[in-house]
């Protein structure tokens, strides 16, 4: 695509506006004349969309005309969130979006919203201009958050990052074998609550990657847990990482006798179900948690 | 260590009286949200009558001296209460992550699907639903001490474990 020839058509298909802001605010970075970029009022004119938030029922329409009415090669560029996922407005009775189940999608820019200077790297990416010092520019600025990545080694996928996450943005999928534990970059919202409450700091939000990608799938970051076999039942339960560390844990806390320990070894073994099913596993765990009791009660009389 | 639990009170069953009617699970869900639904109770009554001794058998918080729980949780979020021996959680504090589900041997507390956190049995701060509405007084709040003394005879003497 030739530089000369690139016109953006700007379209705001129902998003609360903070992607359209930052859109904005590369006219504060750059001179868009200088780069050989025209942005213009009509579709017609234009040969790439740019497509801020999630489409909802009257924006559909307008959306689809749009692009029919941009010249070829077709170009859409889906901003933010909203535009990749629906973002914030997931569920909502008047969606539509998102953005590519209605109109092919060839970039996503992760963010909410994205900041301006990521939003001039995926257009300079996308169109081959050429920024001057675009490198600093899109390196995340001190004392902003980047990007959330897990660490597969320190992850044991206890799922409470996905617990906090208000924007839905983390999904644990478990199959027969394997926990996952996937972090979808685009529909981050930046808080850092998952980097707050991990136990065991795995997830970190840094700068550094690129923050747009060709595929929706492209922009995750994963850890997979092996998950382990009840004992009792034989059915996979939760991930082996977390009831190691749970037992490395209790080591480090209290200080249970050998046979308390292997008891307790155990039932970590025996899945949630199955500790509550039968009498025999009630008594097996009361008897470990009346040991413990008469070693604390036997400690207490001698002190 | 030194440990002032005097007045530390622990929830005590005795299978011998159980008669199965489950009252304590009804009073348990009802005090604590509002409605009958034995799911969210924080006790549970099993029954199996295929068993020569020991028929009945609760999973409920013994309050231990040495929570495996509380030794679990990252945020800190279950403490032990050294005056009144009650281990109790914060839910402001509870990230979800399942810890305390997962150590305890009992899988005593369970994850609140709506609230996203972890709740377990608190005693109800003074006297226990479930113990005021046992009918046959299977279900008793000891002292500390004697409850200990109670268990070991149930849980520890028969297998000769001492």
């Amino acid at each position: 695509m030739g530089i000369q020839a690139t016109r953006i058509y700007r379209f705001d298909a129902s998003g609360c506006n903070g992607c359209d802001i930052e859109v904005l605010e590369i006219l504060a970075l750059v001179s868009v004349a200088e780069l050989g970029v025209e942005i213009v009022e009509t579709p017609k004119e234009a040969n790439v969309l740019l497509v801020t938030g999630g489409s909802n029922l009257k924006s559909k329409p307008e959306l689809e005309s749009a692009y029919a009415a941009i010249r070829e090669p077709r170009l859409v560029i889906a901003v933010g969130s909203c535009a990749a996922t629906m973002g914030i407005f997931k569920g909502g009775y008047a969606m539509t979006g998102p953005i590519d189940a209605i109109i092919p999608v060839d970039l996503y820019i992760m963010g909410c919203p994205p900041r301006p200077q990521v939003i001039l790297g995926a257009l300079a990416d996308a169109l081959q201009l050429k920024v001057e010092g675009m490198e600093t520019l899109l390196r995340t600025p001190q004392g902003f958050r980047g990007d959330p990545h897990v660490d597969q080694g320190k992850c044991i996928g206890c799922g409470a990052c996905a617990n906090v996450c208000p924007a839905d943005a983390i999904e644990i999928v478990e199959s027969e074998a394997e926990r996952l534990v996937r972090f979808m970059r685009k529909d981050c919202i930046f808080c850092a609550s998952c980097q707050e409450v991990c136990p065991t700091e795995a997830v970190e939000l840094r700068a550094g990657d690129s923050a747009w990608f060709r595929k929706k799938e492209a922009s995750t970051s994963e850890a997979r847990l092996e998950r382990r076999t009840c004992l009792v039942c034989g059915t996979p339960f939760l991930p082996d990482a977390q009831m190691n560390w749970a037992m490395s844990r209790v080591d480090e806390k209290l200080e249970l006798g050998t046979g308390d320990r292997s008891k307790l070894q155990r039932s970590l073994n025996i899945c949630m179900q199955c500790r509550r099913k039968s009498i025999g596993e009630v008594r097996e765990a009361k008897s470990i948690l009346a040991s413990l009791a008469s070693r604390a009660s036997g400690r207490g009389a001698r002190c | 260590m030194v440990r002032s639990q005097s007045d530390a009170k622990t929830i005590v069953f005795e299978p011998q009286l159980c008669t199965g009617c489950r009252y304590c699970e009804v009073a348990c869900a009802v005090w604590h949200c509002g409605r009958i639904d034995v799911a969210q109770s924080r006790i549970r009554i099993l029954f199996d009558e295929t068993r020569t001794t020991e028929h009945y058998s609760a999973i409920n918080c013994q309050h231990c001296d040495d929570p495996i729980c509380c030794a679990v949780c990252p945020p800190e979020a279950l403490q032990k209460d050294e005056k009144t021996g009650w281990v109790t959680q914060n839910s402001s504090k509870c990230v979800g992550c399942e810890m305390c589900i997962v150590a305890c041997p009992l899988s005593v507390p369970f994850f609140d699907a709506a609230l996203k956190v972890a709740v377990k049995c608190d005693f109800c701060f003074g006297v226990p639903e479930c113990v005021k509405h046992c009918s046959s007084g299977a279900l008793r709040v000891y002292a500390r001490e004697e409850a200990v003394r109670f268990n070991e005879r149930l849980y520890l003497s028969a297998k000769e474990e001492q």
